[in-house]
C-alpha cells in the first residue's frame, strides 16, 4: 500500500465527510495563496501542522517523507529567483530584492503543500471517488477512474515483486542493466495488465455484468455543527492576517 | 518535472487550467464514448490508467546516483492516442498529487498541460513524423527510431512547457520572461536532459520487447502496421 492512503485509512479523521475536510483543508489553501505570505503563509502552516499532529494524527515520519519531494521543487525553483541574469551587472548577477521574492514564494508554496498533504493524509480515494459524480464529473468518468484507483494496487505490487525478482538476478547492477530491466519491466507489467483485465473481464461476465460495477460506499453524515467547526480556522487565519496587515 | 501545490500564482494556476480543459473534456468525451461502443474497453481503460500511473513511479538512474521517474507519457501517447492520454495522464496527475504528493491541485491544470497535452501531442507527432519519413527501413528499425524520437522529445517537451509556466509566473527582474526561462531551463536541465534520454531507450526497449511478446495488443492499437506483422514470423520470446 501507498504510505499516504495507509496513513489516511488510520486516520481519525477518517470518519468525517469528505466535504467537511476539503472545506478545512481548500479554505486554508486559499487562505496560504491569496493572503500575504506574511503573515498570512506562516499563520496558515502553523495552523495545518498543529491540526495534523493534534488531533488529525498524521504520523509526522511519513508526513516529512511525503513532503520532501514536493518542498525539494520549491527550493530549486525559488532558488533561480536570487539570481538575475542579463542585466548590466554581467550575464549572471546576485538579485538584491530576489531573496524576499524567494522566501514568499517558499512560504506561500510550503503552507499550500501542507494544506495539500493533511486533506490527502486524512482522506482515503475511495470514499472520495465515488462522491466526485456530486460534483458534476460524468459517472462513466467516475467508474474508469475508480477502476483504476482498484487496479493500482495490484500493478504496482507485480511491479514490486518483477523489481525484486530482476534485482535478484543482478539486474539492477550497472546503468546499462538497469534501462534493459526498467524496460522489460515495462513491458511485461503492459503484458500482464491486460491479461488481469480481459480475466477479469470474463469472470465478471460469467456474474451477470452489464456494464455496472456497483461498490458498497460508507454512508457518513454531513453533519452542520462539523461543516461550520472547519470553516471556522479559515476565517479565522485570514481574518487574522487581514488585520494585522490593516493595524501596521 | 510537477509543479507545486502553490508554487504558481492563483491567476496562473487559473490560465493554464482553463488552457488545459478543452483538451481533457475532448478526452473524456472520447473515452466516454469509447465505453458505450464497447462495454468490454471500461477494464482495459483501467488498466491501461493503472499501467501509466505505475509507470511514472518506477525508479531510474538519472545523475550520478540520484534517481528519477520517467513521465511515460511517450509510451502512452503511442499506444493509446493523445486524445485518451489527456484523459488518463489527468486521472494520473490527480493520483500522484493525492497519493504521492507530487504535483498539486491547484496546479493541476498547469501540470495537465505539460504532461497530459503538451507531451503526448509531441510524442505522437514526432512518431508519426520519423515512423513516415522512415517508411523504407525495415519495421523495426523504422519503430525504432520513431519510439526513442517521440519518447524522448515528449519529455523534453514537458520540461521545456513547465519552465516556460514558470519563467510566465516569475519574470527575472532585469531580463523578462526570456532571462527567467532561461534559468529555469538551466536550474532543471541537469536531471531533465539526461532523464529524456534514458527514458527514450527505456520506451524502445519496451515497445520492442511488446513486439514479440504482445503482437496481436499492438496491432489492435493499430502500432504494427497490419502488412508487416504478417509478413515477419513471430518468435513467441518470453520476457
Amino acid at each position: 500500500m501507498l504510505a499516504i492512503d495507509a496513513a489516511a485509512y488510520r486516520s481519525p479523521w477518517r470518519r468525517l465527510h469528505p466535504a467537511v475536510k476539503g472545506i478545512f483543508c481548500g479554505g486554508l489553501l486559499v487562505c496560504a495563496l491569496a493572503l500575504p505570505a506574511w503573515p498570512g503563509a506562516a499563520l496558515t502552516a502553523a495552523v495545518v501542522l498543529a491540526a495534523a499532529f493534534g488531533p488529525a494524527g498524521v504520523p509526522p515520519r511519513a508526513f516529512a517523507r511525503a513532503a520532501w519531494v514536493p518542498l525539494g521543487f520549491i527550493l530549486t525553483g525559488a532558488v533561480t529567483l536570487l539570481v538575475s541574469v542579463g542585466g548590466p551587472d554581467g550575464a549572471v548577477a546576485w538579485d538584491p530584492d530576489g531573496w524576499q521574492r524567494a522566501a514568499e514564494i517558499c512560504g506561500r508554496a510550503s503552507a499550500a503543500l501542507l494544506c495539500q498533504l493533511l486533506f490527502a493524509f486524512s482522506t482515503p480515494l475511495a470514499e472520495l471517488l465515488p462522491r466526485l459524480t456530486r460534483i458534476g464529473l460524468p459517472s462513466a468518468l467516475v467508474e474508469i477512474i475508480a477502476l483504476i484507483y482498484r487496479m493500482l494496487f495490484v500493478t504496482l505490487d507485480t511491479a514490486r515483486r518483477i523489481g525484486l525478482g530482476q534485482a535478484g538476478r543482478l539486474g539492477y547492477t550497472s546503468r546499462r542493466a538497469w534501462i534493459r530491466s526498467v524496460g522489460a519491466l515495462g513491458a511485461t507489467l503492459f503484458i500482464r495488465s491486460y491479461d488481469r483485465a480481459r480475466r477479469m473481464q470474463r469472470g465478471l461476465e460469467c456474474r451477470g455484468y452489464t456494464g455496472d460495477l456497483r461498490v458498497l460506499v460508507e454512508s457518513l453524515p454531513l453533519r452542520a455543527g462539523q461543516v461550520l467547526a472547519a470553516a471556522a480556522p479559515p476565517l479565522l487565519v485570514a481574518s487574522t492576517a487581514l488585520g494585522y496587515g490593516v493595524l501596521l | 518535472m510537477h509543479i507545486a501545490e502553490g508554487f504558481l500564482p492563483p491567476a496562473h494556476a487559473a490560465a493554464w487550467t482553463a488552457a488545459a480543459a478543452p483538451f481533457v473534456i475532448h478526452g473524456v468525451r472520447s473515452l466516454t464514448q469509447a465505453v458505450r461502443a464497447n462495454p468490454d474497453a471500461k477494464l482495459l481503460l483501467g488498466a491501461s490508467g493503472a499501467f501509466c500511473f505505475v509507470l511514472s513511479a518506477l525508479k531510474i538512474p538519472s545523475v550520478t546516483g540520484s534517481c528519477s521517474h520517467p513521465t511515460g507519457v511517450g509510451l502512452g501517447a503511442i499506444l493509446f492516442r493523445p486524445p485518451v492520454m489527456a484523459a488518463l495522464g489527468t486521472i494520473t496527475l490527480l493520483f500522484q498529487a493525492l497519493l504521492l504528493a507530487h504535483g498539486g491541485l491547484t496546479t493541476l491544470g498547469a501540470n495537465v498541460f505539460s504532461m497530459a497535452v503538451v507531451g503526448p501531442w509531441v510524442a505522437y507527432g514526432v512518431y508519426r513524423l520519423v515512423r513516415a519519413l522512415t517508411g523504407a527501413l525495415p519495421e523495426t528499425t523504422s519503430l525504432g527510431l520513431a519510439v526513442f524520437c517521440g519518447a524522448s522529445l515528449a519529455s523534453l517537451g514537458t520540461y521545456t512547457v513547465t519552465s516556460l509556466q514558470l519563467a510566465l509566473a516569475f519574470p527575472d527582474a532585469q531580463s523578462g520572461v526570456p532571462g527567467a526561462f532561461a534559468k529555469f531551463g538551466a536550474v532543471f536541465s541537469v536531471t531533465q536532459i539526461p532523464l529524456a534520454i534514458i527514458e527514450g531507450l527505456i520506451t524502445v526497449v519496451i515497445v520492442r520487447l511488446l513486439i514479440t511478446a504482445s503482437r496481436s495488443d499492438l496491432l489492435r492499437l493499430g502500432i504494427l502496421r497490419a502488412d508487416a506483422a504478417a509478413t515477419e514470423p513471430a518468435d513467441g520470446k518470453a520476457v
